[in-house]
Order: structure tokens, then C-alpha cells, then sequence
């Protein structure tokens, strides 16, 4: 599919989904893009992504963004599966990756791998990743982790942790440490349960 | 005017290179615009081997080669979106991967003195007068066969990375890595775990 605001001569590739509302700047972010999957790239509705944003993923490789997610930067490099939640902000030259030295898919360097996809990277809602951050696999990010700039993340890092440094490392949390236990729960609570997103204005 | 897909996916003519740019066998350089900052007087001012293969990751990378530096890139070696910066000379080895929004840099590029470098950054300007500028710390960066240079990770001057080591995403280096070690963090030291 052509996007009409497109400044790239290229299309969006088949097996893409965008959600209702969703935005993508350009068909450029898909230049390396090799995935084979039924649906490679799923853009939950009201979600977003920017020119800095890239797909670099290899034939086996999915990404799954949740709803009004926004990716200004985010260069997703996976053969496998990364999952993004909602409502989280991903900002510039964010690399989330399998490998600390991933080449683009095609290149004679690249992984081979057989069978259905597993989920390498989790990021989960309302959380906020800075500026060149690398966030690598095994990494799953709980709700609400705010990872500040430029820090490098390759662990399990709880809800409403905050993570900063290289090596990254938790200094602080985004809420009382009480209520983080309940973290999942207070997320839908903040966003009013489970109800979907309400479609926006014509 | 040529599509700038073709462009962007390594099939332009190569030949349209600077001829102090030597290339191998079998490369593939993804865009022109790799070249775009490459003003070595020397020669050879680049030599790539057999089988390499440079990606364009961005308009901050490429070969940023000032008219004193040299850069040689050994077979089967690849750079995703590898800035270079060279002054001086830079040799990478065999089978080297480097990744995304690496940075290689074999020089301060300007002087540490804060009156030199007022100076400087006036002979820098746009609107410069024609002057000699002021010499800055340059020392070669080698890396060695099959190193491993992670996202976003940064190596300066002076470096020599032994061969099979391996550099941690993010890591920034200022020392030299013996071979088949890891280093990792900023200021980069010695890890135990393989990444």
C-alpha cells in the first residue's frame, strides 16, 4: 500500500497492519524489512511511527505495538517476536534487538532460523524509553519502566522501575514502591480497565 | 534523475568512487552517500576487501575520511550503519561485524586547548579564511579478525581490539581490548559473562 504522505518511492508491505487512527511517517522504515510472517508488523490503533522508527526484521521475524504507542525512534531488529504494549513512548535512535551485533536480514552474517517465532523482547504498557537506548533480548520490561537515556538493558526489569546507566540498572521507581506489586492492575485501572480504545473523530 | 531506491540498495555504479578508493570482490555497498564525507589525498585513501558489505545507516554514518587519514576494511566483513571518523588510519580485520550507529573515531578532531580550539572553530567556519589549522591528538585504531562491535557502541582513538573480542552494545572504549575478551559499559571494562 502507497501512504499518500509517503516522501519514499516505496509501499507499505502487504503483511503490515495499522489500526485505526494509526499513523506511519514513511514506507522507508520498512527499507530492510524481510518478514514472511502472516502479519509482520501489527501498529495497534492510535499508535505511531516516525521517521526514525525501522523494522529491521528477518523472514521469521514479528513486532506487535499496542494501542496510541509511540515510536519516534525504535529500530526493532528481530527474527524472532518483540512485543511493545500500550500507551508507551519509545524516543530517537532506540535500538531493541536480539543480538548486541545485529546486521540487517539478507546479509550473509544473518542468523537463519526454523520454525514459529519466539517472543525475545516484551516491553510493556505506559512505559517510556529514552534517547539511544539499547534494549536487548532476554529483556522483558514490565508496565510503567521508564529507561532513561542512552541506558543499556538486557534483563527483567519489574514494573514502574526506573532504569538508567551502562550497564543499566534500576535507580529508582516511577511510583511508590507499595503499589508496584500491583502494577498490572493499576495500569488498566489508569487507562479505565480493559475497554478498547474509542475511535477517533472522522 | 536515478531512483533513489536503486540508490539505496547497493546496485549504483561503484566505479563513480574516488580512485584512491580501492574495492574487493563481491562487495556491497548499500548507497552512494556512504562516500558522501570521504576527502582522503592519500592513496590508497580506502581499501575493502572480498565480500564486504556496508550498510547506510542514517546521514550521521559512513566513511567521514579527512584528506591525512586511510582506512583499510579486511574480507568478509560488515558495518551496519557504522560511522567513521579518520584522521589518522583505521584497519579493520576479517570477518569484523560492527553494528548499528557504531562510531570508530582515530582522533579528537580539534585541539583540547579551549584558545586553540576558539581558533580552530573559526578556521572550521563556513566563512573561514584561508589559514592552517592547528594540529589535534590523532592515534590509529586497529581491530582485529572476528571482533564483535555492538549497537551503538563507540571506540576511539589509539584502540587496538584483539582478534575474536568482543564490544558490548553501548560500550564506549578508550583502552585496548585483549584478544577474545568482552568488554562492556561506559567508560567500557572487562566482563566475565559472554554476551
Amino acid at each position: 500500500m502507497r501512504l499518500e504522505h509517503d516522501w519514499w518511492p516505496g509501499e507499505l508491505p502487504d503483511n503490515v497492519a495499522v489500526g485505526d487512527g494509526a499513523y506511519v511517517h514513511s514506507s522507508y522504515s520498512f527499507h530492510h524489512y524481510r518478514s514472511r510472517r502472516p502479519c509482520g508488523v501489527r501498529l495497534g490503533a492510535g499508535s505511531s511511527a516516525y521517521e526514525d522508527a525501522s523494522f529491521e526484521l528477518g523472514p521469521s521475524g514479528e513486532v506487535d505495538v499496542g494501542d496510541c504507542t509511540m515510536l519516534f525512534g525504535g529500530k526493532f531488529c528481530t527474527n524472532a517476536r518483540i512485543v511493545v504494549g500500550s500507551y508507551t513512548l519509545i524516543s530517537y535512535e532506540t535500538y531493541i534487538a536480539d543480538d548486541f551485533t545485529a546486521v540487517p536480514p539478507g546479509d550473509p552474517a544473518y542468523p537463519s532460523s526454523a520454525g514459529p517465532p519466539a517472543t525475545t523482547i516484551t516491553i510493556g504498557d505506559v512505559c517510556w524509553i529514552g534517547v539511544r537506548a539499547t534494549i536487548l533480548a532476554p529483556a522483558r520490561l514490565g508496565d510503567g519502566v521508564i529507561v532513561a537515556a542512552g541506558a543499556v538493558v538486557d534483563f527483567d526489569v519489574p514494573d514502574y522501575a526506573v532504569v538508567a546507566g551502562n550497564p543499566g540498572r534500576v535507580v529508582g521507581w516511577a511510583r511508590p514502591r507499595s503499589g508496584a506489586h500491583e502494577g498490572r492492575a493499576a495500569a488498566l485501572s489508569e487507562r479505565g480497565g480493559d475497554t478498547p480504545l474509542a475511535p477517533a473523530d472522522p | 534523475m536515478s531512483d533513489p531506491r536503486q540508490e539505496s540498495s547497493g546496485t549504483w555504479d561503484y566505479e563513480t568512487l574516488p580512485p584512491n578508493i580501492h574495492i574487493g570482490r563481491d562487495c556491497f555497498l548499500e548507497s552512494p552517500q556512504l562516500f558522501r564525507m570521504f576527502a582522503s589525498e592519500r592513496d590508497p585513501g580506502l581499501v575493502i576487501g572480498d565480500r564486504v558489505r556496508i550498510y547506510f545507516g542514517g546521514w550521521g554514518g559512513g566513511f567521514g575520511i579527512l584528506a591525512t587519514g586511510s582506512m583499510e576494511i579486511q574480507d568478509d566483513s560488515v558495518l551496519t550503519g557504522v560511522q567513521i571518523m579518520c584522521a589518522d588510519r583505521i584497519v579493520v580485520g576479517r570477518r569484523v561485524q560492527i553494528s548499528y550507529n557504531a562510531i570508530i573515531a582515530d582522533a579528537d578532531f580539534h585541539p583540547r586547548d579551549p584558545d586553540l580550539r576558539r581558533r580552530d572553530a573559526v578556521l572550521c567556519s563556513p566563512a573561514a579564511p584561508p589559514g592552517e589549522r592547528d594540529p589535534f591528538a590523532t592515534a590509529p585504531v586497529v581491530i582485529g579478525d572476528d571482533v564483535r562491535i555492538g549497537i551503538n557502541a563507540i571506540v576511539l582513538k589509539g584502540v587496538t581490539i584483539g582478534a575474536g573480542a568482543s564490544v558490548y552494545a553501548g560500550a564506549v572504549v578508550t583502552s585496548d581490548v585483549p584478544a577474545g575478551a568482552t568488554v562492556a559499559g561506559n567508560p567500557a571494562v572487562l566482563v566475565t559473562r559472554t554476551p
